[in-house]
């Protein structure tokens, strides 16, 4: 049967860190938007999606990442990636989400210059 | 972020801060839902939202006023709603307390179409911009998995890999692989969900499967609606499956197209590349083993011939031996006995190669225990006979003749079990030819055989061969021949007995001329010395 992305949340120095086990495709994406949107109606400008659990994204799963970094801008947020494949890594360079969301080696670098 | 200002278009400086909005805004979904709420309030809405037509579907795009409105609308469902606005692409739907029209002015319809058309226009440019970059994604994966088939051999990495691609590029929700594996796929690698464990080969589910029939593709991939599947094919034929199931879009899940079929094909390609270079890998492998233990079995098999010659008072000896293979069928040896005597042989099994290898093998080690036993005579080599003839297939026997040399009284006492006529080149230009007096030992049981004498005058020279020599073949499929080695024992006759060898070898090689070598090659030189 299908397996779908587990998305979990923990905040880390006072940063929300979205952690994902799985495929990111339309519902995986879904579910991390869902977490991401809740955190930014609860007032959270700065995210992190920690993605060492995710090996596969595909279109969908991109372009809903894209809308959550545009929703992070509107709010003059930020998102940020950590912990990503080499593909996955290139795949975003690619798409550009690069530009406007920081990428980070390891979780800790990330949170380290998110909370400088 | 400070929170856009609210516009009226019933007040006369609407249109300047309609404009001062564009300027100031970062994107035209902030402008367009700007003017929402604007709107909202303005005629006193309790919500309001745009809806572009997606693929037949109106779907919500922004929304003011909570979540009044639905997600997604059947596109007649607004016709003759006073509350339904069509603009540029889509509807603005107003949700009004009374139900009633909202009554715009038309500054304010003006505007909203306004700023509806440049976000459609400005989410077609994205949608393009990824469209575009997701080819150049499609192109990088292509070209990864190419240069991961270059830089590793380990096949389950490779599966792996490109099975996640495939999935990955067709938006595909699950996929799977499978290698064949005797009479059936396996699969080897999943991604999205399970598949069946394995899929009959060359049966009519596979060919069923391939031509996408849905009953089939069902219990390949339990719950998925749609699938695509691609043989993976190399020159050995159907090597596996790539299949991918359920092509994802935002609405949900879809049939793959034609170009779907097309990447999946490159995908499958670029497996069948992995898993043939792979075969090749592990062939190469094996035969680098094989030729380890053929290097060994060789080492053994040089340790079975003397690694010198023995000296006897008033003789000269000389060996040689090169086996067509690594290991061969061909044996001489010296064995020094009591009393100035000597012993030598020369041995050739049927076959060559490896089983022939092992029969040399039993032969010499069943030769020494007779030998440390009993006398070397006629029941020696009648045991020699039943012990090779019990310990080899029916088809194997092996040729042999064998000389007992008495230094002292220069007599020469011989046996041959089947094999070649030695020659005796007698010092005045005779030659004798020592024949068989024995069948082949090992091919049948009980065989007799009876040893001949000759005494060895000065300057007499024996040679005893096997037929890997006089039978060597030239490139017209002549043979060397007995008398192409006798003439060379002629005039050899003055030379000392390596010196003999060395012209034997280079005559012999020379005929071939770079043919193959068919046959193990084999000669012991006796000779008398004056």
């Amino acid at each position: 049967m299908t397996e779908t992305l587990k998305v979990t949340l923990e905040k880390r120095a006072g940063l929300a860190v979205i952690y994902t086990e799985g495929y990111i495709n339309n519902q995986g994406g879904e579910e991390i938007a869902r977490v991401a949107y809740e955190q930014i109606d609860a007032g959270e400008k700065a995210l992190v999606l920690n993605l060492q659990g995710t090996k596969i994204v595909n279109s969908i799963g991109i372009s809903i990442l894209i809308e959550i970094i545009e929703k992070m801008l509107e709010i003059d947020g930020t998102l940020s990636f950590c912990c990503l494949t080499p593909t996955i890594e290139k795949t975003f360079h690619i798409m550009g989400l690069s530009q406007y969301a920081k990428i980070f080696p390891d979780e800790a670098s990330a949170i380290t210059e998110l909370t400088a | 972020m400070t929170q856009p200002p609210v516009i009226s278009s019933a007040r006369p400086e609407f249109w300047s801060e309609f404009i001062e909005l564009t300027q100031t805004l970062g994107s035209e979904r902030l402008l367009v839902e700007t003017l929402l709420k604007s709107l909202s309030q303005q005629v006193g809405a309790l919500g309001a939202a745009l809806y572009f037509d997606v693929g037949g579907i109106l779907e919500r795009q922004i929304s003011v006023g909570g979540d009044l409105l639905p997600v997604r609308l059947d596109p007649s469902s607004g016709v003759g709603d006073p509350q339904v606005l069509r603009v540029p692409g889509g509807i603005v739907r107003f949700r009004m307390q009374t139900g009633g029209d909202p009554g715009l002015q038309p500054a304010a319809v003006a505007t909203l179409a306004t700023a509806t058309r440049a976000l459609l226009l400005s989410e077609r440019i994205k949608r393009q911009r990824f469209e575009v970059n997701y080819r150049g994604v499609e192109l990088e994966a292509l070209f990864d998995v190419g240069l991961a088939i270059a830089s590793t051999l380990n096949l389950e990495k490779l599966s792996e890999e490109v099975l996640l691609r495939a999935v990955s590029l067709l938006d595909a929700r699950r996929g799977a692989l499978y290698l064949i594996d005797g009479e059936e796929f396996t699969l080897r690698g999943t991604s999205g969900g399970s598949a069946c464990e394995r899929v009959a080969a060359g049966g009519p589910d596979v060919e069923a499967l391939l031509r996408m029939e849905t009953p089939v593709e069902q219990q390949v991939m339990p719950g998925a609606q749609y699938l695509l599947a691609i043989p993976i094919d190399t020159e050995r034929g159907r090597q596996g499956l790539l299949v991918v199931a359920d092509k994802e879009s935002r609405q949900g899940v879809g049939p793959f197209g034609e170009g779907d079929r097309r990447t999946l094909g490159l995908f499958a390609n670029q497996a069948a590349i992995a898993i043939q270079n792979a075969y090749l890998h592990r062939e190469a492998l094996e035969k680098q083993r094989l030729e380890r233990e053929a290097e060994l079995a060789a080492d053994i098999q040089r340790q079975l011939l003397p690694a010198a010659v023995p000296f006897i008072d008033g003789y000269e000896l000389a060996g040689w031996n090169r086996p067509a293979r690594h290991v061969g069928g061909d044996y001489y040896n010296f064995i020094e006995l009591p009393d100035q005597r000597l012993s030598f042989l020369v041995a050739d099994v049927t076959g060559k190669g490896m089983p022939a290898a092992l029969m040399v093998s039993t032969l010499h080690s069943a030769l020494h225990l007779l030998m440390d036993r009993q006398p070397l005579d006629a029941e020696l080599m009648q045991g020699l006979n039943n012990h090779i003839w019990g310990s080899s297939a029916s088809n194997k026997f092996i040729t042999l003749f064998l000389g007992v040399l008495d230094a002292a009284s220069n007599k020469l006492r011989y046996v041959s079990a089947g094999h070649n006529p030695a020659l005796l080149l007698r010092a005045g230009g005779d030659v004798q030819q020592l024949g068989a007096a024995g069948m082949p030992l090992g091919l049948f049981e009980e065989s007799r055989y009876a040893f001949g004498t000759v005494e060895l005058d000065p300057g007499d020279l024996l040679c005893t061969y096997s037929d890997g020599i006089t039978e060597c073949e030239s490139p017209l499929q002549q043979e060397f021949g007995v008398e192409g080695l006798t003439d060379l024992l002629r005039s050899g006759a003055d030379r000392p007995l390596p010196a003999v060898v060395r012209a034997i070898d280079d005559a012999v090689l020379e005929f071939a001329a770079g043919a193959d070598q068919g046959d193990d090659q084999t000669l012991v030189l006796l000779r008398r010395q004056t």
